[in-house]
């Protein structure tokens, strides 16, 4: 099974738009491509989706989310968009209250439910798996959403975390000049993109800037009032400080709250990650640097339209020997092509 | 509404909610549902059944969701970076979570603490001390890697009744999972422990009136850490089952748990004014709401509206509690005039 | 067991809290057999001198021998294993457990591993209960049970420990004739077997009925020890009081008097009653005179008073302040109304300790000291400086905190709270407890001055002395009844002191 990854390059000629369509049509015919290795007979699955249409029952689709958060909220949107084109498919958005036990909980009930394809967005890459396992005996085919889950199931698409961070490390470097300090605001520990962002980040920086060094290395929580706190407290032991680099948007915003207060604004280069509307309007007015944009809501349509094509009932879930992954296309967003990001794309 | 009476009325209501979603929510009659509800809150019901012995004594266990994080990462830490065989595995973990129990006591009893502030003094100080051995923080690659030694994932077994009592051809049971057996001995032994040991009578006066037992003698002090200390073990169990269920264990493991065991303990009938309770009673409880959650999701009711269910439901516990109690004052006083 | 040796004897007990001597240098000694006596008003140290016999407390120095052989002080298991047993005023039982487990608290007979031989409990209850000729529901839950029955379970479980020493805290509070005669009978019984009892009570005719010897206490020392047969009454009640006062004190208050006050009734009870506390209370309180109400402990004084304050109103009948009908249901419309009400326990209910004199004393008339939302300094300190002077509070400085004076100027400091209202009716509960002889002495002339200003005002006391210094007419309580009004001209502390022990019919 080939593995869909988008190619490094910026779209410096491209138009972004363009850019996105591209990835659209690659990610779609990845997905049809999916069918390529794989042998369509194994009754289960199949059986269960003549069954829904014998029985003209609605099909049933469901996202359990992490919690409430602008991310998972622009996913379903996009997955809603998506599904409410089709006739007969029922979906909905289940809270996972940030408790692996109630994930799993809810992970049951929908399985018990007769559900047809479950998106979900582990809290933990590991705890979920065996219910991913009962799911896949029950023919029921699970997408993952940029949490990856160490159980194979039928498809996972991500933000491209680690390469993106390369690149945020990279364009950040050039800003920089190829020289200087740099701190990062990062996650709370034990969560799989926080590594992969942060690993990303170092390892760019290592390959196009290695006289740019990263001096230190906070957790501010996900959160901006934090984040602004904790490079209150660098600064004051480093008041050189040339870069920062927030793991998510928020902290990078709280970096830019500091960075006003203190005057740092035209000396320092701060960098986010994610793309949110805020974001985007903080480059759009020169504060904050550049952010690692991808269009969530597309990510959300990639995933629905994956998981109409496995309900077709053509490709069993349990046939699956390698899983798909989807690397969400991504811009690096700076004051030059932030204007090319419509309003409808901004989450 | 006599005494009699209102034992029967929680076990009542349940089946009554029960009854209503089996008609009314699709697919909750069914074995898959029922394996769900039992493997669901089996964990839950023991950490309310540890929870209602510091009940029973005034107090309250703030840190029990904390221990149940403890216990999973020191399962976690035992299993792959030390490799311990899981026969030793879990009796360890039950050791540690005794001692974080225990510990509780201590600090009530000897720095006469009151038990809310020596719990979320725990709760904090075992949450952080969480982080600081996780496994998983220490060697990053372990929270992709998942717990497969034998004896522990064995916790997560279920049992093929239908088959072994031969009715599997004729109706579907629903498998019986391990945790649900722990929960129902673990039960048994503990009411059998309130009702019928010296130990139980003393934990029923200590709670009921602590300084009437003192000086009847009761070692109020050795009651009391035993207590917390029986919180700590049955936050370790649910611990070891929730991992085996999971195959891994999360820093966050059980964050909000205490709540729910309170919940539950008190729907259940144990008093926080200390002296009344059973072991029978949080289990119902954490059951009821087991049902309820279930049952409103699959009857498609939002998150939101489940959460101001269960709130009404302990409202409503508390609330009968209080008339009973009311009408018992009222007694007892125009009967005092009379005789009086 | 040889009859010579005391079943307890204690040498030399002594109590200090801080600076405050609740017992000094008490020797006390039972006999098997012997029904001591132990009396003498609130405060003269009986409870105290129990709790160290008990084991609840332990003596600041003193020893106390059980059968001639030492004991362990301070330790309430030890005493109990000895065969000391006490039945408190207080309950002491278990509520939500039954009179079965009550009765053997702490000690339910086990077989092996801890598990309980409900057998032999219930039989051994049976047995004990058949001997003792008391009727009890065993599986009763104890907190459904009258208070009467309760108090026969708690003597049962003191009789379960086969106790060699029994001691009886105010045991008849709440019985009927019939049922005091009853505990009598069984007290006889235990006599027999060799048991020694102590009785603390204030009821005479039940000590001179019971009891064999007496001591009687005063003021944290005892005064004198006999045999019941020797102490006739009068005298026994001049030494609990102290006879100096007893007779002095009374024809000195004589001339101050004035029963009735200035004629006008500022109050009007009518058969007021409370489930559960008091019935049929009726009297009239007039400006210009203090009304003291006494009685023992359980007589509802306080919940009578409080009722009228309106913190916990009456369920029946009427009251009439100046003529006109009223019911409070909150203090606060109390205080509206201008009546105010001076707690027993100070420090509970009646002055906020961290906080200054200054802020405790304007609590309850800020409205008089504020323009809409401000606060009208200046105004504050003048009241605040005026009732320092008046009251003498000492140290004369409004801004320290008020846990830092000594109780009698608190308690100065409580009163000039309500003294600032302008009340129409004061009452107050207990007022010299804890207080220093000087402060008592100005506190009475403080009360004098606002009666003759004409306040009226109403005292509950169990303090004698205090209540034949103080009132002009005196009321006596006994188990939720007003038994009598009369002038303070046409009673004498003895006739106080009988009418108080007497039961309600």
């Amino acid at each position: 099974m080939s593995e869909i990854n988008h190619e490094a390059p910026q779209p410096k000629r491209r138009g972004f738009i363009k850019t996105l369509v591209a990835g659209s049509v690659t990610a779609g015919g990845a997905a049809a491509g999916l069918l390529g290795d794989v042998d369509p007979v194994d009754g289960s699955f199949g059986m269960r989706q003549a069954q829904a249409q014998a029985n003209a029952g609605p099909v049933k689709m469901a996202f359990i989310e992490w919690q409430p958060h602008t991310v998972p909220a622009a996913w379903s949107k996009g997955i809603e968009d998506v599904l409410k084109s089709q006739a007969g498919v029922q979906y909905k958005l289940l809270d996972g209250q940030n408790k692996v036990e109630v994930q799993v909980s809810l992970m049951d009930t929908l399985i018990n439910e007769g559900t047809s394809v479950i998106f979900l967005q582990p809290i933990d890459s590991v705890a979920l798996a065996p219910s991913i396992n009962k799911a896949k005996r029950a023919g029921i085919p699970v997408i993952t959403l940029n949490i990856d889950a160490t159980a194979p199931h039928a498809a996972h698409v991500e933000m491209s975390h680690y390469y993106g961070a390369m690149d945020i490390a990279r364009v950040m470097g050039e800003k920089m000049g190829g020289k200087g300090d740099v701190a990062i605001l990062n996650a709370p520990p034990g969560i799989v993109i926080r590594d992969q962002r942060t690993k990303g980040f170092v390892d760019g920086m290592k390959k196009h800037h290695p006289s740019i060094k990263v001096v230190a290395d906070q957790v501010a929580d996900w959160s901006r009032k934090k984040a602004q706190d904790v490079l209150a407290t660098i600064l004051a032991a480093k008041p050189g400080l040339a870069g920062v680099y927030g793991v998510n948007d928020s902290m990078a915003l709280g970096a830019v709250d500091v960075a006003k207060e203190k005057g740092l604004l035209g000396k320092m280069v701060i960098f986010g990650n994610d793309g949110e509307r805020d974001a985007l309007e903080s480059i759009e007015k020169a504060e904050l640097t550049g952010t690692q944009y991808t269009d969530v809501f597309q990510q959300g349509r990639f995933a629905a339209a994956s998981a109409t094509v496995l309900a077709s009932g053509q490709v069993p879930a349990t046939a699956f020997k390698k899983q798909a992954h989807l690397l969400m296309p991504y811009v690096i967003v700076t004051k030059e092509n932030v204007a090319q990001i419509q309003p409808s794309q901004r989450w | 509404m006599n005494r009699r009476a209102s034992t029967y009325a929680l076990p009542f209501f349940l089946a009554l909610t029960f009854a209503f979603f089996c008609v009314f929510a699709p697919r909750f009659a069914t074995s898959a549902n029922l394996e769900n509800l039992m493997a669901g809150y089996a964990f839950v019901a023991i950490v309310a059944i540890g929870q209602s012995f510091p009940i029973l004594l005034k107090g309250i266990d703030l840190s029990i969701g904390a221990i149940v994080a403890l216990a999973g990462i020191v399962t976690l830490d035992l299993s792959l970076i030390f490799h311990w065989p899981g026969l030793a595995v879990i009796p360890a973990v039950l050791v540690v979570a005794a001692l974080a129990g225990a510990v509780n006591g201590l600090l009530i009893v000897y720095l006469r603490l009151q038990p809310f502030i020596a719990t979320l003094a725990t709760l904090a100080a075992y949450r952080g001390l969480v982080f600081l051995i996780s496994g998983r923080q220490l060697f990053p690659e372990l929270s992709t890697t998942p717990i497969t030694d034998p004896w522990i994932v064995a916790l997560d077994t279920y049992f093929d009744i239908g088959s072994a009592l031969g009715v599997s051809d004729f109706i579907q049971l629903p498998g019986l999972p391990l945790s649900f057996v722990i929960l129902v001995v673990l039960l048994i032994g503990f009411q059998v422990l309130l009702l019928a040991t010296r130990f139980g009578r003393d934990l029923y006066a200590v709670g009921g009136n602590h300084e009437a037992a003192r000086l009847a003698g009761i070692r109020t002090r050795r009651v009391t850490i035993l207590a917390y200390t029986i919180s700590g073990t049955c936050a370790g169990v649910a611990a070891l089952l929730l991992v085996a269920r999971l195959t891994t264990s999360t820093e966050a493991l059980g964050n909000g748990m205490e709540l729910t065991a309170i919940s539950a303990a008190v729907i259940g009938g144990v008093s926080l004014q200390g002296g009344v309770g059973t072991a029978w009673g949080p289990v119902l409880g954490a059951f009821l709401l087991g049902v309820v959650l279930i049952g409103l999701t699959l009857l498609g009711v939002t998150q939101f509206v489940q959460q101001i269910l269960t709130g009404a439901i302990l409202l409503a516990a508390v609330c009968q509690s209080r008339l009973i109690a009311a009408r018992q004052q009222r007694r007892t006083d125009a009967a005092l005039v009379a005789g009086g | 067991m040889d009859s010579s040796t005391p079943v307890i004897e204690a040498r030399g007990l002594s109590k200090v809290y801080g600076s405050v001597t609740a017992l000094a240098d008490a020797d006390f000694r039972v006999m098997p057999g012997e029904v001591r006596a132990l009396v003498g008003a609130n405060g003269a140290g009986k409870s105290t001198l129990i709790k160290i016999l008990t084991g609840a407390i332990a003596p600041t120095s003193g020893t106390v021998t059980v059968n001639a052989e030492p004991a362990a002080l301070g330790s309430p298991t030890e005493m109990i294993r000895r065969g000391v047993a006490c039945i408190y005023q207080h309950s002491n039982l278990a509520p939500a457990m039954t009179v079965l487990d009550n009765i053997f608290l702490g000690r339910q007979p086990t077989r092996r591993f801890g598990f309980l031989d409900r057998k032999r409990q219930r039989e051994m209850a049976r047995a004990l209960l058949d001997l003792h000729g008391i009727q009890l529901d065993l599986d009763a839950v104890v907190s459904t049970l009258p208070t009467v029955k309760q108090k026969e379970v708690e003597i049962m479980k003191a009789l379960a420990l086969d106790a060699r020493v029994l001691l009886m805290d105010e045991p008849t509070g709440w019985l009927s004739a019939s049922e005091v005669a009853k505990l009598h009978d069984t007290i006889r019984a235990l006599k027999t077997r060799g048991v020694g009892i102590v009785y603390i009570s204030h009821m005479l005719d039940e000590i001179y009925a019971v009891c064999d010897t007496m001591t009687i206490m005063r003021d944290g020392r005892i005064v004198a020890q006999s045999a019941v047969s020797e102490m006739p009454r009068p005298r026994m009640v001049e030494l609990m009081v102290g006879e100096k006062l007893a007779r002095d004190a009374s024809d000195a208050a004589h001339l101050q008097r004035k029963p009735h006050g200035s004629g006008e009734v500022r109050l009007r009870c009518t058969r007021l009653s409370r489930l559960g506390a008091f019935t049929d209370v009726s009297f009239e309180l007039h400006a210009g005179e203090i009304l003291c109400i006494t009685g023992l402990i359980g007589a509802k004084r306080t919940e009578l008073v409080q009722a009228i304050f309106g913190s916990h109103p009456f369920d029946e009948g009427t009251m009439e302040l100046n003529g006109a009908r009223v019911k409070f249901r909150s203090p606060g419309e109390a205080m509206a109304h201008g009546v105010g009400f001076v707690p027993e326990d100070r420090h509970r209910e009646g002055l906020m300790l961290g906080l200054s004199v200054t802020e405790n004393l304007i609590m309850t008339t800020l409205d008089r000291c504020r323009r809409g939302p401000a606060l009208l300094r200046k105004r504050i300190e003048q009241v605040s400086r005026d009732a320092i002077r008046a009251l003498n509070v000492r140290p004369a400085d409004g801004r320290l905190a008020v846990r830092q004076l000594s109780g009698g100027n608190q308690q100065k400091v409580l009163l000039g709270k309500w003294l600032n209202l302008g009340p129409g009716v004061l009452m107050l509960d207990e007022p010299t407890v804890g207080v220093d002889v000087g402060a008592k002495a100005e506190i009475y002339s403080i009360l004098r001055a606002e009666r003759d200003k004409g306040t009226a005002i109403l005292v509950v006391s169990s303090d004698l002395e205090e209540v034949m210094t103080i009132a002009d007419r005196i009321a006596i309580m006994v188990s939720g009844r007003m038994v009598s009004v009369q002038s303070a001209n046409e009673l004498t502390m003895a006739d106080i002191v009988r009418e108080i022990g007497r039961k309600a019919a």
